[in-house]
C-alpha cells in the first residue's frame, strides 16, 4: 500500500473517483445500460417453455440474470475506447511523459468506474432480489464458495482487461479499432461469455468449445460458481485455463507496445 | 545510442546532444476523385517525408534557447524526440545524459514538455488537485511541494483560479497553470512549444516575464518554440532556425538581425511643423503621417542621424528599433534567401 501511495497510482485512481463522482447522470445511465439487456433477457427466458435437456429451471434464470449485470460491470474495461481516442488525439503523450507506467492511468480508470457503478448496481440488484427472493435459491453459498466467487471475478477483470488492451494497443496502427472491438469484445463475448445464453445451456460441443476460450471467465464463470454449479475440480481448471488466456494476452500486450511505441507518432499536443 | 544514464554534471557539460538526428514519416496519398479511391483501396501510396534531417545540436546547460522556423519545418518533432514521445528513425540524443525514448524515469523527472493549454493539466479536475496528483507522481516531500507551489502561485498570479474546473478556466489561466505543473518538480530541461499561442499581449508579456524570472531563479535549460518573435527576442540570447528538417542558422539572435537587415528603424514624432531635412545615403523614409515620420537607418549610421535629429530642437519622441523579427525570419523562408 505504502507503494501503490508513493509513486502517485493511489492519487490518480481517488482523481479518477472524484471526476467520475463529478458526472453523476452519466454512472445513472450507464448503470441503466447495464441492467436492461439483462432484464430483457431474463424475461424472455422465463416466458418460454423449458426443454427437458435445458439444465436451467427459471430460478437458476433468475439468479444467473441478477448478478449477469454485476460481473458485466465489475469485469468492464473502457481501456479500449479511452486509448484509441488518446492515441488518436495525442492525449497518450502527456501519459507517456510522465513518470508513471502510461497503461496503468486506463487501468485506475476502469478500476474506479468499475467500483462506483456498483453505488447505483447494488441496490438495483437488491431490489431486484427482495421482488423475486422467494424463488432464488441462496441456501447452497458458504464462505469457501463466495471465496471462489471473488477469485473468479478478479481473474475475470484481468482476461477481460488483457484481452481489451491487446484490441486497444492496435490503435498504434489501426485507425479506428472500436469496430474489431465491437466483435471480439462485444459479440462474441456476449455470445461465448454467457450474456445473451448461460453457457452452461448451450449445447455440448459449442460448451466445449466456450470453456477453452478466455469469454466465459469474464461473465459466466463467477455466476456459475456463485450458483453452486461447478465442482471444484471444474473450478480449478478454470482458473488454469484463464490464468493461460491472461498470460498470454499479456505477452501480446506486452509485444504490441515496445512496438507500437516505435511507430507512435505522436500527433497533436 | 546512449543506453545508460550517466548523471555526472562534469560530464554532461551538454544539457542536449544530437547527432546526424533524423526523423522520417510516411504520408498517406489519395489522388481525388472515386477512381482513385478504388485504386487506393487495393495499392495504396504513401511517400515518405522527412521531418528533421541531419540534425546536430549542442545546449548548454542552464541556456534558453529559441526554436525557429515555419510551420511544418520539423520544431515540434525534435521537441517530441528529445523529450522522448517520439523515437529517431537514425542518429542519436543524449539528454542529461539519458536516450529519451528509454523513458527512464530519472529522466522524465528532468524534464516539462508544455505543448499547449491541456498537456498536464486533468481537464475535469481543478488545478490544485493536479498539482496534488503531480506530487505523488514526482515524489516531492510536503515541504518541497508547499514551498515550490506557494512560490509558482505567487509567481503566476494564479491564486484565485486554483479551485474552478481546469475546463473553465480562461485560456491564460489554464496556460498558468500548466506552466505550475510543469515546473513542480523542477525539471532541469523545459521544453516549450508555443507557451503563448492565442494568449492576449498582456497575457503574453506576463508569461515572458515569468519565464525570464524563473529562469533567473533556477536556472533550467529552455528550448522554446513560439511564432510570436516577440517571445523569442524578450526569452532566447541563441536561435536555431530550421527549414524542412533542416537547420539554417544557429548562432546569437542579434548576429541574426545584423546578418540578415543591416538597418534600424528610427521612429519621429515632431512638436511641431513637417520634416524638412534632405534624406541622405543610407536613410529613406517609410512611413509619414501627420507628425509621425519612421526611417530605415544603416546601422553604422544610427547614432550620428539620431543626435543630428535631437539637434533640430523639434523632437517630441525619437525611438530606435529592430525591424519586427518575424520580417527577418519570413526573409529566411523566401526562395531567394536559400543561398544566404
Amino acid at each position: 500500500m505504502a507503494m501503490f501511495k508513493a509513486d502517485g497510482k493511489f492519487a490518480v485512481l481517488i482523481a479518477y473517483f472524484k471526476i467520475i463522482l463529478t458526472y453523476r447522470a452519466m454512472m445513472l445511465i450507464h448503470a441503466i445500460r447495464l441492467l436492461l439487456l439483462p432484464l430483457v433477457l431474463a424475461s424472455a427466458w422465463l416466458s418460454i417453455e423449458k426443454t427437458a435437456s435445458n439444465p436451467y429451471s427459471d430460478s437458476d434464470y433468475l439468479l444467473y440474470y441478477l448478478l449477469v449485470p454485476v460481473i458485466m460491470n465489475l469485469t468492464d474495461s473502457r481501456v479500449v475506447f479511452k486509448f484509441s481516442q488518446a492515441v488518436k488525439d495525442g492525449s497518450l503523450n502527456r501519459e507517456l511523459l510522465k513518470p508513471f507506467p502510461p497503461l496503468m492511468s486506463y487501468l485506475l480508470e476502469s478500476l474506479a468506474n468499475n467500483a462506483l457503478q456498483l453505488l447505483y448496481l447494488v441496490p438495483f440488484t437488491l431490489v431486484f432480489w427482495l421482488f423475486v427472493r422467494d424463488r432464488v435459491l441462496l441456501g447452497h453459498l458458504k464462505p469457501s464458495l463466495l471465496l471462489f466467487f471473488v477469485v473468479a471475478i478478479i481473474i475475470g477483470t484481468l482476461a477481460r482487461l488483457v484481452v481489451s488492451g491487446s484490441i486497444a494497443l492496435l490503435s498504434f496502427w489501426i485507425e479506428d479499432v472500436t469496430t474489431l472491438n465491437l466483435i471480439l469484445n462485444g459479440g462474441i463475448w456476449a455470445l461465448l461469455g454467457g450474456m445473451i445464453v448461460p453457457v452452461a445451456t448451450f449445447p455440448e460441443n459449442i460448451r466445449h468449445i466456450a470453456e477453452l476460450l478466455p469469454y466465459r471467465y469474464m461473465l459466466s464463470f463467477p455466476i456459475e460458481i456463485f450458483s453452486g454449479r461447478l465442482s471444484n475440480s471444474e473450478i480449478y481448471i478454470g482458473f488454469a485455463t484463464a490464468t493461460f488466456w491472461i498470460i498470454l494476452f499479456a505477452i501480446i500486450m506486452h509485444i504490441i507496445w515496445k512496438s507500437g511505441l516505435k511507430t507512435y507518432t505522436a500527433y497533436g499536443g | 545510442m546512449f543506453n545508460m544514464p550517466v548523471m555526472n554534471e562534469q560530464v554532461h557539460e551538454y544539457a542536449i546532444v544530437t547527432k546526424a538526428l533524423n526523423r522520417e514519416f510516411k504520408v498517406r496519398l489519395k489522388a481525388e476523385g472515386l477512381l482513385a479511391s478504388v485504386r487506393n483501396f487495393f495499392s495504396p501510396a504513401s511517400k515518405t517525408v522527412n521531418a528533421v534531417n541531419d540534425l546536430e545540436l549542442q545546449i548548454n546547460r542552464g541556456d534558453i534557447v529559441g526554436f525557429l522556423g515555419p510551420n511544418g519545418a520539423g520544431k515540434t518533432t525534435t521537441l517530441k524526440m528529445l523529450s522522448g514521445l517520439l523515437v529517431p528513425t537514425s542518429g542519436s540524443i543524449e539528454v542529461l545524459g539519458y536516450t529519451p525514448f528509454n523513458r527512464d524515469h530519472a529522466f522524465l523527472k528532468s524534464i516539462s514538455l508544455v505543448m499547449g493549454q491541456k498537456q498536464n493539466l486533468w481537464w475535469d479536475l481543478p488545478p490544485v488537485e493536479t498539482f496534488a496528483i503531480h506530487r505523488q507522481i514526482y515524489g516531492l516531500t510536503d515541504a518541497e511541494y508547499k514551498s515550490r507551489i506557494d512560490e509558482l502561485i505567487a509567481m503566476l498570479e494564479i491564486a484565485d483560479c486554483l479551485e474552478t474546473q481546469t475546463r473553465k478556466l480562461s485560456l491564460g489561466q489554464r496556460m498558468r497553470c500548466e506552466l505550475a505543473v510543469s515546473l513542480l518538480h523542477q525539471p532541469q530541461i523545459l521544453f516549450l512549444d508555443e507557451p503563448t499561442i492565442g494568449l492576449d499581449i498582456i497575457m503574453q508579456k506576463k508569461i515572458r516575464s515569468f519565464l525570464l524570472d524563473y529562469h533567473r531563479r533556477f536556472n533550467p535549460t529552455i528550448l522554446l518554440t513560439s511564432h510570436y518573435m516577440d517571445d523569442v527576442a524578450a526569452l532566447a540570447q541563441r536561435v536555431i532556425v530550421i527549414d524542412h528538417g533542416n537547420k539554417v542558422y544557429d548562432g546569437h539572435l542579434t548576429d541574426l538581425t545584423n546578418k540578415l537587415h543591416p538597418e534600424k528603424i528610427i521612429s519621429v514624432l515632431l512638436n511641431d511643423g513637417e520634416f524638412v531635412c534632405k534624406l541622405e545615403d543610407g536613410c529613406r523614409l517609410i512611413h509619414h503621417e501627420g507628425q509621425h515620420y519612421r526611417f530605415m537607418v544603416s546601422r553604422n549610421r544610427v547614432p550620428e542621424l539620431a543626435a543630428r535629429l535631437y539637434a533640430t530642437g523639434n523632437i517630441a519622441d525619437l525611438t530606435i528599433e529592430d525591424p519586427p523579427l518575424e520580417d527577418l525570419i519570413g526573409q529566411l523562408f523566401t526562395p531567394d534567401s536559400q543561398s544566404r
